[in-house]
């Protein structure tokens, strides 16, 4: 048993070590198009991320709302839920957090000002989450359906807000008046642009692994989501873990909207971070959706990121910067790929076995 | 006016037509095609590109049909041969159209100075016909893509419940072991609807490149490829419910154009007119009841034995 157990974490590692090489390695090679030497571009790249703190502590930055984004999609995964709105929720917990930064910068100490901005990007996203959840739950309305167009609805009402309400001061573009430094994350590690969001970010899926696996709430998640017709016989009612569980992951993506604006952007402009809900559904899938697997395949996520900023940025080079999609997309595609070489490998293990047991008898 | 916004509606209709249709064919096949922004995406630049390198918009149309049905294979080989998860499988393939869009672009036309420009396509009256009051301005004064559309959209109704062909695709999507049985190569069948599909999006992609704007963007498709999902989902998986749906949101987008180009009337913001096709695809989720939604639909088919 044991055996078997060592076995499929071994599969698990190499086939996805495996597709992850394929996907940067196949994005490097399609940079021949552009007759760009991809060995060049990626040692320099790796060797600026080695040498430089700063780029190296970026890769923790970038992962920072990735982690969230993944929670959120991972949370209602386990409930057999699809929350594709991720990206509609962070932007929502992006509003929420530049607005109540504007409103209480200068009046209040920072710490109490975090908390209070913190709590209201989560309840911002966690209304919409909320909203898709009671849809689902009172009218059984497709949460698929539902969530994938809230995300842009959420965009129409930023890009109002940007252009009415929350437009800066000097009124030339659309977007925010910067918040003041009293209202930042304050910096993890000097000298980089590393904040405290990734501690929080980190603390959040601890929090939900723990809440998944530890508390009756996440077994009653688990159980409406392998089968909940079985659980509502056992006296689980799924209605209301759909509305708990949507609430939940709209809260989870709505903290990332936090850590971006109080901890990267200090101010909201229109169309930032637009692959934010893609980019963390590719992130659970990478690690099977679970809460700790995704603090790893996120930092993952944002060294390709970086990789491909560093790239865009050697002189004379001229790397686009749809690199970064690129090798993003490939990755996750080959993942998912993976998934069927377990499989195939697992059930090929099997039959070898069985044979084996055929021939000693 | 009113006239004029109904044959807009028609017009913007017309890629959501080959979008939800053929969405229709490979659902009641049993497969949901996710990954019909990413066609829809890769359909507007193979339309762009072909058009723009050969000049000739029948070779945009030629690519981005190829373009379409390529996406539509990876698609079809993964979630249906390899028999992964179609929502995830399909978000990969929508994140990778954007990156290769985006990076082949750049390998074809450098960074020009000027955003590139191609012809979009003309208006072709229909002799006589265009000349009918009311109606001809709504149906016979469109480009070419809409005239494909009214001939093959009953072509599409005919062979998918008149025929042996469409009932193999019915009872894939329904009773895939039965369908077996009966000597139907049940993974077969679903990737030549997807592969159909793959086809229908690129074209429908090309509608927006080619027949519309002239130009290309890495998100003019903004969600249309979704919508033309929806549709499928909301006209209850019928050919003649999503031509109902398709003209509803035709209409939606025609006036939310018509609406901005006014100014929204002084009262309503602009961004309330952009964001009411989305909404109303949120509110008709909300209000239909009883789907009959393909029995299989969704679910790999996995051969016993």
């Amino acid at each position: 048993m044991k055996r078997i157990l060592n076995a499929t974490w071994r599969d698990m590692v190499l086939t996805n070590f495996a597709a992850i090489v394929a996907g940067i390695v196949l994005s490097g090679a399609l940079l021949l198009f552009l007759g760009i030497d991809p060995i060049f571009v990626f040692s320099t790249s790796i060797r600026a991320i080695l040498t430089d703190g700063y780029t190296a502590a970026d890769i923790l930055l970038k992962a920072t709302p990735l982690i969230m984004t993944a929670l959120a999609f991972a949370f209602t995964y386990k409930a057999n839920l699809f929350n594709i709105g991720a990206q509609g929720q962070f932007y929502m917990g992006a509003i929420a957090a530049i607005w109540l930064s504007l409103e209480l910068q200068n009046r209040i100490p920072t710490a109490l000002l975090l908390l209070i901005v913190l709590i209201g990007a989560l309840a911002a996203g966690a209304l919409i989450g909320g909203l898709i959840g009671f849809l689902k739950a009172r009218f059984d309305s497709n949460e698929f359906l539902v969530s994938m167009m809230s995300s842009y609805v959420v965009l129409a009402l930023m890009n109002y807000l940007l252009r009415t309400f929350l437009k800066e001061t000097k009124g030339e573009y659309p977007q925010t008046d910067p918040i003041a430094r009293s209202a930042w994350l304050p910096n993890l590690i000097k000298g980089t642009r590393l904040h405290y969001g990734f501690i929080i970010s980190v603390l959040f899926a601890v929090l939900i692994w723990v809440l998944l696996y530890k508390t009756t709430l996440g077994f009653r998640i688990r159980a409406v989501g392998q089968n909940s017709r079985a659980s509502a016989l056992s006296g689980i009612s799924p209605t209301k873990i759909y509305v708990i569980a949507f609430l939940i992951s709209g809260a989870l993506a709505g903290v990332a909207g936090f850590t971006e604006m109080n901890g990267v952007q200090h101010m909201l402009i229109q169309d930032f971070n637009p692959e934010m809900g893609a980019a963390g559904l590719g992130i659970a899938i990478l690690a099977n959706a679970n809460p700790i697997g995704i603090i790893f395949a996120s930092i993952l996520y944002g060294a390709l990121n970086v990789i491909g900023t560093q790239m865009g940025r050697i002189p004379g080079a001229n790397v686009p910067s749809s690199i970064v999609s690129l090798m993003q997309g490939f990755v996750m595609l080959f993942v998912i790929m993976a998934y069927y070489a377990r499989t195939k490998i697992a059930s090929r293990r099997e039959k070898n076995k069985r044979k084996r047991e055929a021939a000693l008898s | 006016m009113i006239i004029n916004l109904l044959s807009r509606a028609i017009t913007m209709s017309t890629p959501l037509f080959f979008g939800s249709v053929s969405e229709v064919v490979a659902e009641r096949s049993g497969v949901m095609v996710t990954a019909i922004e990413g066609i829809f995406l890769l359909g507007a630049w193979g339309g762009f590109v072909g058009t723009y390198l050969w000049g000739n918009a029948i070779f945009g149309l030629l690519l981005a049909m190829i373009c379409g049905i390529a996406v539509a294979a990876i698609y079809g080989v993964v979630t249906i041969f390899m028999k992964q998860h179609q929502v995830v499988t399909g978000t990969a393939l929508n994140i990778l159209a954007i990156g290769f869009c985006a990076f082949f672009q750049r390998v074809l036309f450098g960074i020009p100075q000027i955003p590139l420009q191609i012809q979009p396509l003309s208006v072709i009256p229909i002799p006589i016909l265009s000349e009918i009051p009311v109606l001809g301005e709504l149906f016979f004064n469109k480009n070419i893509l809409t005239y494909v559309a009214y001939v093959i959209i009953p072509i599409i109704h005919y062979m998918l419940y008149h025929t042996s062909l469409g009932l193999a695709i019915r009872s894939s999507g329904e009773n895939p072991q039965a369908a077996d049985v009966a000597g139907i190569n049940v993974n077969r069948l679903r990737f030549l609807t997807v592969l159909f599909a793959g086809m229908m999006g690129g074209i429908a992609g090309a509608f927006y490149s080619v027949g519309f704007l002239g130009m290309f963007t890495t998100n003019m498709i903004g969600g249309r490829g979704w919508i033309a999902f929806a549709i499928c989902f909301l006209g209850n998986w019928q050919i003649t419910g999503a031509v109902i749906g398709t003209f509803v949101f035709g209409l939606a987008e025609a006036l939310a154009i018509y609406m901005q180009s006014i100014g929204g009337g002084g009262f309503f913001p602009n961004e309330l007119f952009i964001a009411f096709p989305y909404i109303l695809t949120i509110v008709l989720t909300v209000m239909r009841r009883n789907f009959s939604v393909p029995a299989n639909l969704g679910i790999p088919y996995i051969k016993e034995g």
